[in-house]
């Protein structure tokens, strides 16, 4: 069965490629060692950052580990909860306002209760600080796998799930060869996203003030923000540099190769990923040749014999302990809620009215900036997406380069942006701006160059036979086209935007603090300070403020876009 | 008399439409399906073929009345049967083989046995050499084949099919039933019966030993036919034709009743809805009797090469426009019809105007819409009160229907954005 087409991938003897190979197993061993070593070490909640080029690779190390893990659990969430959400009868009405909720909340708003807690619990070891940053990172990563996996599974074709009944599919077999099959390739293609996702608030995760404690952990994330803090211009670069290496490294070995895997999961034929050059160079060792056979021996190997008498047992045992479970699911919820919002009502009402004004003024503030960057973002965003998307030779090529681009953790230059905006004589306020869209107009790229490609080329060609002017073009053909897509983008984008107003209202810059007043600053601000009544209270604006948000302007939106807009007919 | 193999009981089945209404699908069925029988169902599109084989199968519980494997009521799945889809409901992440395979994921066989018969069942089907194929490499007849191995290899007493050539090309089809036709009169095949889906007279005939003829709204059995012509069967055989011609009769009957309406009182008391199609396919029969002249039901299938309930319907709204009349297997052009095409495009909107007032469900809809404040109505009030005066049609295909032709008539207007009904333009 290890039909891996030889014809494509001529295989070479054992040689450079194998070594290789070799070389980045055995690499892989001590970096486990490294990272456990790290993690079991004394408890040190300021790490001392080297600014030094030969300490990057360690730092590369163990912020990679810290993203892979926090992408772990991430991945083990989304199958639960989303499941969860999807199958079990009544649960969606109230899990999916709760990650509606949670998808909001800026990861500054978990990091007091994470940090607190999980060093409480470990108080000798670096386990629970480097768990904290872990979850900080997984808060980042989370909830667009999540949503996209409850998505699939809501669009499982009847006609499957009748199959897998017949077949007398058990739970477990049902989940892995339907729920999860079908699934494959959204959670790969949301994957990327989080990943990038989750790296865009690494300097946050890993260094970080909570009141009087400072925290810093060895990784990337520490070491451009005490380069940034120093204004070590050469240390910037190479911490950018390092960044680049790891998100080009990641793009290679794991996300090019699992989207080439994908396609196996949906009805298109296309083999390799496009722009995975790593791949087709590996693919030709014959190590992995006789690695991936024993693998996939593994998976093809039949199921355990059970008689079909016991799926009939296992359906009607759990009916009974199926509801009891529901209800107690149900009911532990329904209390934990309640007591977040007892301790939240009691932290709140602590602020006074001054704190009030402070939070809706900011709110004010942010909102207007956070609109005036999408705003800015789609003004060349629409026009070169749209581009890009007619032209599919370029698109092609370009697609693979602006989805690394775009998962470069843009936060990382901004000391670059601020700079020259300060020299320039402009002021973090309007800076800011910039920054927010420098974060997050790939979103509206994507999507753009999405809907530009599925536009029809017949609708094109009339537009040029009816003699169209170009403004006549935008506004009868391309902008009601690309409005559904248009419309995801700016949904995703604005989130972003809230949430990245936490690095780009406030940041430590050449031993200075640089702040503009707003949202975003008052909640770093608060959690610098170990204000947690102010943090709670301004960070549940926010929460509120991105859901109101999308429940007036975005939804209704959404729905006139499927029912005018969409190109299905 | 042997106890049947499988059995249904006096099934209805009833769903529950938004508001609290409910519509009746299926109405009071019973049917048998004896050892070494084929059974095949024929019916108008929306009668409830396809419920009615899944509530067989176990898939769905019937709202009354039971069904029955060998004598005892079936509570989960019904034992030792297998479903062949109409859109083979292949996974596409799975080869060929590992298709197949699911089919015995959980089978208490052994593993030398199990792969015996998956080759077996590769082998009947025609598969061999293309094991290792993913469904998106094959052509539709292909992917079928795999559908039915699928179904084989856990070798089932009963192979049910929905539908199972109606997604294939007419030259695939007739391939693929032949070849039903062998697996069933096969001495080694497990199949020993069959209960198959068709809208096809020509397929019930083909394959069947007993034929069901079942009417629309609700869904009800009309009629069992015993087929005993011997297999291999020729479709040119004079008893092949009667069979076929008498069953045409009896499709055409629960469509359109004859007067005077002895057979079925009941729904001449109903009011009026329309059959749904558009007025452009009415308009075109219109077309073809005027070229070709008046025609025998039976040759205007072939004729126009549609499906003959689909052309059953389009004949049952020209007739109550006035344009036709269907003494018997004919359709005669009246002289209003021939008035209507003979009119320029702005007389033919005035005479569908007037034509379509006098129909009932138009008229009511007028009657709603001058009563209304400002002569309009939302669609959803519009929706629930249909449920009530037609209530053995989905309405929202009705409403869309209705929609349809008054558009083209001008006699009343839709809004989708507002979702609201509105007199006159």
């Amino acid at each position: 069965m290890t039909q891996l087409s030889p014809e494509t991938s001529p295989l070479r003897r054992l040689g450079v490629v194998d070594l290789a190979v070799l070389a980045a197993v055995l690499a892989g061993i001590y970096a486990v060692v490294t990272v456990a070593r790290e993690w079991a070490g004394h408890l040190q909640p300021l790490a001392e950052i080297h600014l030094e080029a030969r300490y990057l690779p360690g730092y590369l190390l163990y912020s990679l580990t810290r993203g892979l893990l926090a992408y772990g659990i991430s991945f083990v969430f989304t199958l639960v909860y989303g499941y969860i959400m999807a199958r079990v009868t009544g649960a969606e009405r109230l899990l999916l306002p709760i990650l509606d909720i949670l998808q909001s909340i800026p990861v500054l708003g978990f990091l007091p209760g994470l940090v607190l807690g999980l060093v409480h619990l470990f108080p000798q070891r670096n386990f629970g600080l480097e768990l904290a940053s872990v979850l900080m990172i997984f808060t980042g990563q989370v909830w667009n796998m999540t949503f996209s996996f409850h998505r699939s599974l809501k669009a499982v074709p009847p006609d499957l799930a009748i199959v897998a009944r017949l077949t007398h599919l058990t739970r477990w077999q049902r989940f892995l060869h339907l729920d999860l099959s079908y699934a494959a390739t959204g959670l790969v293609w949301n994957s990327m996203m989080s990943m990038a996702g989750g790296w865009f608030f690494l300097t946050v995760s890993e260094a970080f003030v909570l009141g009087k404690h400072d925290f810093r952990l060895p990784g990337l994330g520490s070491y451009m923000s005490v380069a940034i803090e120093r204004g070590d211009g050469l240390a910037q670069v190479l911490g950018v540099f390092t960044m680049a290496v790891m998100i080009v490294l990641l793009d290679q070995l794991v996300w090019r190769p699992l989207l080439t895997w994908s396609h196996k999961f949906s009805d298109e034929e296309n083999p390799v990923a496009p722009g995975w050059w790593l791949g087709s160079w590996f693919w030709r060792s014959r190590l992995l040749h006789a690695s991936f056979a024993r693998v996939r021996q593994w998976f093809r190997r039949p199921a355990p014999r059970t008689p079909v008498r016991e799926t009939r047992v296992e359906r009607a045992f759990p009916q009974g302990l199926l509801r009891l479970g529901r209800w107690l699911l149900l009911g532990g919820l329904v209390v934990a809620i309640g007591y977040a919002v007892i301790q939240f009502t009691r932290l709140v009402l602590q602020l006074n009215r001054d704190d009030w004004f402070l939070i809706l003024g900011g709110t004010a503030l942010t909102f207007s900036r956070v609109l005036a960057a999408i705003v800015l973002a789609s003004l060349w965003t629409i026009p070169a997406g749209v581009w890009i998307g007619r032209h599919p030779r370029w698109s092609q090529r370009l697609q693979p380069i602006i989805q690394m681009v775009a998962s470069f953790p843009a936060p990382m230059v901004f000391p670059v942006v601020v700079g020259l905006v300060l020299a320039l004589g402009g002021g973090l306020g309007s800076g800011s701006i910039l920054l927010l869209m420098l974060g997050t107009q790939w979103y509206i790229l994507f999507n753009v160059i999405a809907g530009s490609s599925a536009i029809p080329r017949e609708l094109w060609e009339v537009t040029r036979l009816m003699k169209l002017s170009t403004t006549q073009q935008w506004r009868r053909l391309i902008l009601p086209a690309i409005f559904p897509s248009l419309l995801t983008g700016w949904i995703t984008a604005m989130g972003g935007a809230w949430n990245a107003s936490i690095v780009a209202e406030f940041m430590k810059y050449q031993n200075r603090t640089l702040l503009t007043p707003g949202l975003g600053s008052l909640i770093s601000q608060a959690t610098e300070q170990g204000r947690f009544n102010l943090l709670a209270a301004a960070v549940a604006t926010m929460a509120v403020t991105v859901v109101a948000f999308n429940r007036l302007v975005w939804k209704p939106l959404g729905h006139l876009a499927e029912v005018r807009y969409s190109l299905e007919t | 008399m042997a106890t049947p193999l499988l059995e249904a009981r006096h099934v209805s089945l009833a769903v529950e439409l938004a508001g609290g209404k409910h519509l009746e699908i299926l109405h009071d069925i019973s049917l048998s399906l004896g050892e070494h029988q084929v059974m095949t169902i024929l019916g108008p599109s929306g009668c409830g073929k396809s419920t009615l084989l899944r509530l067989m199968i176990g898939l769905q519980k019937p709202s009354a009345g039971e069904v029955l494997y060998r004598g005892t009521p079936v509570t989960t799945l019904t034992p030792s049967t297998a479903l062949v889809f109409q859109n083979f409901a292949l996974f596409p992440w799975l080869t060929v083989q590992e298709n197949i395979a699911m089919g015995q994921s959980n089978s208490p066989l052994t593993e030398a046995e199990r792969l015996q018969r998956l080759q077996h069942a590769v082998t009947v089907v025609g598969l061999k050499g293309f094991e290792e194929a993913y469904p998106k490499e094959l052509s539709g007849g292909m992917k079928q084949r795999v559908g039915l191995a699928r179904a084989l290899v856990v070798a089932p007493e009963i192979l049910c099919m929905d539908e199972p050539f109606s997604a294939l090309d007419v030259l695939t089809a007739e391939t693929l039933r032949n070849e039903i036709a062998d697996l069933y009169t096969s001495k080694e095949s497990p199949v020993n019966s069959i209960l198959m889906i068709t809208h096809s007279i020509e397929e019930a005939v083909f394959l069947g030993t007993h034929v069901v003829v079942m009417g629309a709204h609700p869904g009800t059995v009309r009629a069992v036919l015993e087929n005993p012509l011997p297999f291999p069967r020729d479709e040119h055989q004079p008893e092949f034709l009667a069979l076929s011609a008498k069953l045409h009769a009896l499709v055409t009957q629960t469509v359109l009743p004859d007067e005077p309406p002895t057979a079925v009182p009941a729904p001449m008391l109903a009011p009026q809805a329309i059959p749904n199609v558009s007025p452009v396919r009415t308009i075109g029969l219109l077309e073809v009797l005027e070229n070709e002249g008046d025609q025998d039901l039976f040759n205007l299938t072939h004729q126009v090469d549609t499906e003959f309930n689909q052309l059953l319907l389009v004949v049952k709204a020209a007739e109550l426009l006035g344009w036709v009349n269907t003494p018997g297997q004919r359709v005669q052009m009246t002289p209003a019809g021939r008035e209507f095409l003979a009119a320029d495009i702005p007389k033919r909107k005035a005479l569908l105007n007037a034509q379509l007032r006098k129909v009932y469900i138009f008229d009511w809809v007028l009657g709603i819409l001058a009563r209304a404040p400002g002569q309009e109505i939302d669609e959803e009030s519009l929706l629930s009160q249909l449920a009530l005066i037609f209530p053995h049609e989905r309405p929202a295909r009705l409403l869309h229907t209705v929609i349809g032709w008054a558009r083209s008539a001008e006699l009343f207007s839709y809004n989708s954005r507002r979702k609201v009904l509105h007199a006159g333009h």
